[in-house]
Parts: C-alpha cells; structure tokens; sequence
C-alpha cells in the first residue's frame, strides 16, 4: 500500500498545483467551473436548487453558490425557523430544495413544502402508519416528475402531489412485519425512484425500483445472491434467507455510464458469524448496477464476512481525478471500519485503500493494496476474555455524510475516535433468526481519557491530511461545503459553525439550541443565498453517546429547520 | 447496522415504576393481554429496546416471530445472560410477570380462549404452512404481501374463502379484481374505497400492487380481469433450492388457514 500511496502522490503533484493556482485566482463560482472543467469530467455541484439528497447525483454534498464565503460568513444571522411539530426527534433529514421551495420530511413522516425565503408553509402531509405500523426514522424525501416522493418506516413507498401534497399512489415495498423498513431518501434515476431496503429484522435485504409516473415496479436487485445465482455460495447452508446485507442508505447514480452504486450493510446475525461460514457476498460492499434492468455490473466487497458491524452502507462519492497520469472516474467511499477505498467506477478495480482514522483500527492489522484484509482480529466468544477492537461499531464516520469540493480538492469528514469491546454469541435457541448474535461497550481508545472526534481535510486518493479540526465530543452531522469555501456543520452541543475550507478556522458560529443529527444544505431563494440546517440531537447512536458522555443527556432533541441568510441590504 | 443495536445504556436509565398495581381479581385471558400491553410499552418499549407493541427498536422485534410459548416465558423470566435482556421475574409481581408474557405470546399468535382454556396448538403441517405464508424468502409471492392472517400481513385482499386444494389455489377467482382504464391506460385493479370524488383503487399490473388516488370522474372500471394469482405465486422462492411455493407447500398453507380462519 504504502508502494501505491507514493505513485499517487506524485501522479496527483501536478494537478494539485493547477487547482491551488486557480483557486488562489478569485472567489467566484465562475472560477470553480474552470476548475472543474480541468479536472472534473462531471459536475457534482449544485446550484440554484439542493435537488438530490447528495446535493447531485455524485454526493459530493457542494453548491457552487458563493454569496456567502469567508469574507461575510460573520455577518450570518438566522432568516427563518420551521418547527416540524414531530415531537419523535431528531430531525435528520436533507431537506430537498426545488424552485425555492424546501421540502422537508420528519420521523413520522410528516411532509412539508415550505417558501425557501421566508418560512411559509405551502402544505402538509401527515403519513397514517398502518395498524401496528412503526415508525422510526426518516432521512429524507427526491423529487420528480411533479411528484414528491418519501419511503416510510413501515415499509411503503409513497407519491405526493409536488403542488398539493395530495397522495398520487402509494405501495408497500414488502410485508413490514416480515423486517422490511425505509428510513433513507429514494433515488431518482431517470423515470424512476428507487430505495434500499432498511431492514429491521433477518431477511435477505434488496433494492427496489419503480416507475415514478405509476408506482410499478420495475427491478428488485437482491444483495444477497438466491439459489442458482453466482455468490450464493458463499453462504452456508439456508442463511442467505436471513443474510440482510441493507442497502440502507441512500445510492449514487453516474449518467454518462447509466450505473447506479450504493453500498451495502452488515450481514446477519450481526456479530456471530458461525452460521453463515463464507465471505457473505454482497454484505460490506459497493455494487454498480445497470440503472434501466438492476443487473448487476460489477461489486467490490470491502469486508468479506464481517463480524464487527462495520456496514459499508455509506454515501458513494463519484468524483473525477488524475491517478497515475490518467484521469480516472473514482468512487471514493469512507467505510465504517476506519477505511476509505478508491476504486475506479466504471470497473470497480480498487486504486487505494487508506486508513482516515487517528486511532489505530486494529480489527485487521493491514489492508494490502489488492485489498486483502490482514491479520483479522475477530471478537471472542462470550465467557472468553474481552479485547477491545477499534474503531466502534458505529464506525470513525457514521451514517453522516462527508462533503467535496472541487475548489480545494478535498474532501471533509467527520471522524469520531471510540472503540468497543465487542463479543459473539450464538443465537439463542428457539429465537427465530437471531438478529443480533453478540453485544459491544463503547469507551474511550487506548491511551485516551475520553472518545472525542474531529473535521478532516482530507485528499480523497492519497487521504493526505490538509488541516484537521478537534471536538470533544462525537460530531454526528453531515458537512456541507460551498464555492464561497466554506465547510459547514454542526455539532452534538448544538452549534452549527463554518470553516475556511482551506484552512479549517472556525469563521462563525450559532448557538442553535438543541444538537446536530441532520444534513444542512444552501439554495437560492429571490436571489438570495440560504443555508437551512436540520436541528435536534437523537438517534441510537447518539443515545450511545451517553454511555461516553454523562453531560450527552442534555444535548436535547427537537425538530426544527434554522435557516440562515446574510442581514438584507437597507434600500 | 447500527440503529438497530441493544440497548445497552438506554435499559439501565428505564427504571420499572409498578404505576399499574397488581390486579386484585384474576383477569380474563383479553384483560391480561390489555395489561400486558399497558405494562410492555412503559417497559419493554422504551428506551431503544423492542419498541411500541414489540414491533423491534434497539432490540429485536418481539411481533409476528412465530416464538414459542415455552421460550417467551423463560427469556421473559429469567433474562438472556450477558446481554441487555433482564430477568423480569425478579422485578415485577407475579401478576404483572403472567400478564406481559400473556402479551407477548399474543404477539406471536398464542392466545388463551376465554372459557376453553388454551387453544388447541397448530399441527406440525398447520405451523409449517404458516412458516410458508409469513416465510422472509417466499419474497415477491410471499402470501403475506396482500393477505392478512391473525393480524399479520398487508390487508390488500381480504381472504374469502380458503381453496379446497392447491391448484385450485392457484387459479383461485378474483371475483373482486376488475378492469379499470385511466387516461388511456387499461389495468387489473382492485377497489379499495370510493366517494363521490375519489376513488382509491388498487392496480395489479405489478406484482406489488399499487394504490391509486384519482378522480372518480377519471376511472371506469368495469367486471373481470386477466390477472391471474398464479402470476403472484410465480414469484416466490421459498424451498432452498429457489423454486416456487410447491403443491405440497400449498397443501400445508391451507391446513394451516384452515386451522386458522373462521370464515
């Protein structure tokens, strides 16, 4: 690995440069499309609009909009507040942004569409879960084609009326009570919305597309592979019927070569792996699947036959760079493991693959550079002696996302330092298809006195650290990076902040009054920049964090979007 | 998979409080269940553990699992060692013990009857048939995708009557699926409601079968169809070796709707 991280470098010194020198040039967008055109074959950026949950279909989580920057960000003061009224905080949603109009969705699935610039509602939608239907969390909804579109806990997938908020169709992705579930934005893909399966309980976990103008559905991708297909053997006996493998979060999609990527989670049972002897193909993977059949093109498995909970569930950012003198289409993918890998997007070929972590991951003590894991240090029995493995089972970067800017050419992560003390049990007799197999106890890593985490800059490829900014406690919110270079977020205290992008230097910050779970994205509205961060701290893993924290039981919830805009000028 | 995992730190801060005192009088089976339920959803549900009618939080889902009586009985009592799980019978009164047991066996189909005493257990076929009918890898043609049983499964098409056999499973009538034709598009559908301005229809073109809100002055719907519920059973994989539900699959689904259904 360390052969290749060397040949990188070098190979991306050239084009390092080209970006500084044209980044130095000025602070307007015009600037960053130049850049872009240099070195980005496809445009991540948004615009006027935050369209897709990762702000584009790349998920680079960037607007191109610089109204606001690091000359004025002082000068941000709140514009307007919605308070959703869901008291089942937090609010963790992208808030989707369309002409102007914001529209947001809650844990209970209650829908919005809110006026961009002043706060107005529009209208309303309050989803009636079916009988004994359970609802827990929602993370967001797409819009197209005059449709809203937003899955719900117990496991429907629904089409709002873009104008009206009146329900267009509605259809049951699978029998909830079998262990289905959404809780992730749909992605559009052309004609058609597609979700991943959340899970709740075992059951082999899929991807499903339908037709957005009629609800049918159009493909189902398994990610874990049925009888007769290839990489059903590498499950043993009938444990591909419970192998889960959750898409549960939301995908990527490129265009130019009409592949969708999403990444997928744990197998079950999640910790004990002695029913289900094999790698677990797809469980811990990428997968690239042809956007108009669902077939699958190629997949990349980063942790075959996982023990530890380290999902690769994550965003997949699609992103352009030179490796090696030749402009590769990338996928760049920060794994819960403490990893992030590089891999080429049209072949799935692994380029790097680089720790982003400060604490060592001990869970394996190497990866080579053709991706094989070394020395795996699986967690012992219950009754054997406990070892405490690194990272948690949370992962250094969780379900928060990281953000991209092509003006830097870095990437922003929030990366937590914990670790566990994980153990494996075998299932419980007479308990149909154990879920859990094992349990873990969070604490502070070796050598610490406490977790704590912190925003890096980091260079996608290589992972070459640029600037880092330290929080003692666990940051559990999405950055969002802007043509104004600026990185914003928010943290578990209830702050929400910028950083110079070239520098990490807090430039402002606000007290918003309850913690950060959510994704904050910027639009335009009358020509007017907004930055709308989603607010209130919950979520299982942040209930985790009261077990490293005792001050954690007074970073409260809530459900309210604040939305920023530097003071209007006086006429 | 992180939102579901134990509630390890969440159970310890729950601390039992017996608001609901112990019954004075010996409760019939449907007020047990109630008190159960009562006692579960402070308890059992909070904190990111089994969640609101044990339908699954931080810990597993309790509802519709096909547990055993015997099984629900010893965990609930006695814990599972070295996890999250406590033992309740060390904490709550006998009475509250019986009646939270009594609600989670009621999760999973097993109900005392009122004056006959417990029901009479499901033959080895009848429990085989539903294993089919709620089975994860049935998938796409699962039975429980459209058919509601002992209050599990999605209620698109109430069952009507139960088949004598399996082929006549397959080619079952659908009296009740109807032709509609919206704009132009024709398709199986299925009425679900109707006022005088809407009308919520369901369209069978899919196998997962899509509820339409429209205009009542945009739809006609008119008698008979082409779907067939063979198509629908076409798309279960269920045995092990990925073929459909097998007559002998289906012959043990009816023993158990049989057993089951009082139509």
């Amino acid at each position: 690995m360390r052969r290749r991280f060397w040949i990188l470098v070098l190979a991306l010194a050239g084009s390092q440069v080209l970006l500084r020198a044209q980044s130095n040039s000025g602070n307007g967008s015009r600037d960053a499309h130049k850049i872009e055109a240099t070195v980005q074959a496809r445009d991540g950026a948004a615009g006027a609009d935050w369209p897709s949950f990762g702000g584009t279909d790349l998920a680079w989580r960037y607007s191109a909009l610089d109204q606001i920057n690091t000359t004025n960000v002082n000068k941000m003061v709140p514009a307007w507040m919605f308070q959703s009224g869901d008291e089942q905080g937090p609010l963790q949603s992208t808030p989707i942004v369309v002409n102007g109009v914001v529209y947001l969705s809650t844990n209970r699935v209650h829908v919005f569409a809110i006026d961009g610039a002043t706060g107005r509602l529009i209208w309303q939608y309050i989803y009636e879960p079916s009988p004994g239907g359970r609802l827990s969390s929602n993370r967001g909804v797409a819009v197209a084609g005059g449709k809203v579109l937003v899955g719900t806990g117990d496991d429907f997938l629904i089409a709002l009326d873009q104008t009206t908020g009146k329900e267009v169709w509605k259809v049951a992705v699978d029998d909830a009570s079998v262990g289905g579930s959404i809780s992730s934005a749909p992605l559009v893909v052309k004609d058609k919305v597609i979700v991943g399966d959340g899970g709740e309980s075992p059951h082999r976990a899929y991807l499903t597309a339908f037709d957005i103008k009629t609800g049918r559905m159009l493909w189902r991708f398994y990610t874990v592979p049925g009888p007769g297909e290839k990489g059903h053997e590498t499950w043993a006996g009938d444990s591909w019927k419970y192998g889960g493998a959750y898409p549960w979060m939301t995908g990527s999609y490129d265009p130019e070569l009409n592949l969708v990527y999403w990444g997928t989670g744990n197998p079950d049972p999640i910790f004990y792996g002695g029913q289900r002897q094999g790698i677990d193909l797809y469980s811990c993977s990428i997968i690239a699947l042809d956007a108009d059949t669902g077939k699958l093109r190629w997949y990349y498995q980063e942790i075959p036959h996982d023990t530890w909970d380290y999902d690769s569930a994550w965003e997949c950012v699609l992103l352009d760079r030179q490796v090696n003198g030749r402009t590769r289409k990338l996928l760049v993918h920060f794994g819960k493991a403490g990893y992030v890998w590089v891999l080429d997007r049209e072949t799935g070929e692994l380029l790097n693959v680089h720790p982003y972590s400060e604490v060592p991951a001990n869970w394996v003590t190497g990866i080579t550079d053709k991706g094989e894991l070394v020395g795996r240090n699986d967690s012992p029995m219950e009754g054997e002696p406990r070892k405490l493995i690194c990272p948690a089972s949370s992962g250094p970067k969780d379900l928060e996302q990281t953000a991209y800017s092509p003006r830097t050419g870095l990437i922003y992560s929030p990366t937590k330092e914990y670790c566990a003390y994980f153990t494996q049990r075998p299932p419980v007799p007479g308990a149909a298809n154990d879920h859990g197999g094992g349990t873990y106890v969070y604490t502070a890593p070796p050598g610490h006195d406490s977790a704590y985490s912190h925003i890096d800059a980091l260079d996608p490829v290589t992972g070459k650290r640029q600037w880092t900014y330290p929080y003692k406690y666990n940051l559990l919110a999405s950055m969002l990076a802007t043509a104004g270079d600026l990185v914003l977020t928010g943290d578990s205290e209830g702050d929400f902040f910028a950083l110079d992008a070239h520098t990490g230097k807090k430039l402002w910050s606000f007290q918003t009054g309850a913690g950060h779970r959510g994704s904050a994205v910027t639009y335009l509205a009358g020509g007017r920049q907004y930055i709308a961060t989603p607010t209130g701290w919950g979520s299982v893993t942040a209930s985790i964090m009261a077990g490293l924290w005792p001050e954690a039981v007074s970073w409260r919830t809530g459900s309210t979007l604040v939305v920023f805009a530097l003071p209007e000028q006086p006429r | 998979m992180t939102r579901t995992l134990m509630c390890l730190f969440g159970l310890f801060i729950v601390l039992f409080r017996p608001a609901l005192a112990s019954a004075q009088r010996p409760l019939g089976p449907a007020e047990e269940i109630k008190r159960g339920g009562e006692l579960f959803n402070r308890t059992c549900a909070q904190s990111y553990c089994h969640g609101a009618n044990g339908v699954a939080g931080g810990a597993p889902r309790l509802t519709g699992r096909g547990l055993e009586g015997g099984y629900i009985e010893r965990v609930v009592t006695y814990g599972i060692g070295n996890t999250p799980m406590p033992a309740w019978g060390q904490t709550l009164p006998g009475a509250d013990l019986a009646a939270v047991i009594a609600y989670v066996k009621s999760l999973n189909g097993i109900t005392k009857s009122a004056d006959a005493g417990p029901a009479p257990p499901l033959s080895t076929d009848a429990m085989h048939g539903r294993d089919l009918f709620y089975d994860p890898a049935a998938e796409l043609g699962r039975c429980s995708n459209c058919h509601r049983v002992n209050g599990r499964g999605l209620n698109i098409a109430p069952i009507k009557t139960v088949p004598s056999d399996a082929a006549s499973m397959r080619t079952v009538a659908a009296p009740d699926v109807g032709t509609a034709t919206v704009k132009g598009d024709t398709f199986p559908a299925l009425l679900d409601s109707q006022t005088r301005e809407t009308i919520r229809l369901y369209d069978l073109t899919s196998v997962r079968p899509v509820l339409l809100t429209l205009a009542s002055s945009d739809v006609k719907l008119t008698q008979g169809s082409s779907w067939k519920h063979s198509s629908v059973l076409e798309e279960s994989h269920s045995n092990a070796d990925g073929k459909n539900y097998s007559d002998d699959d289906l012959d043990a689904i009816l023993v158990f709707l049989r057993a089951v259904i009082q139509l």
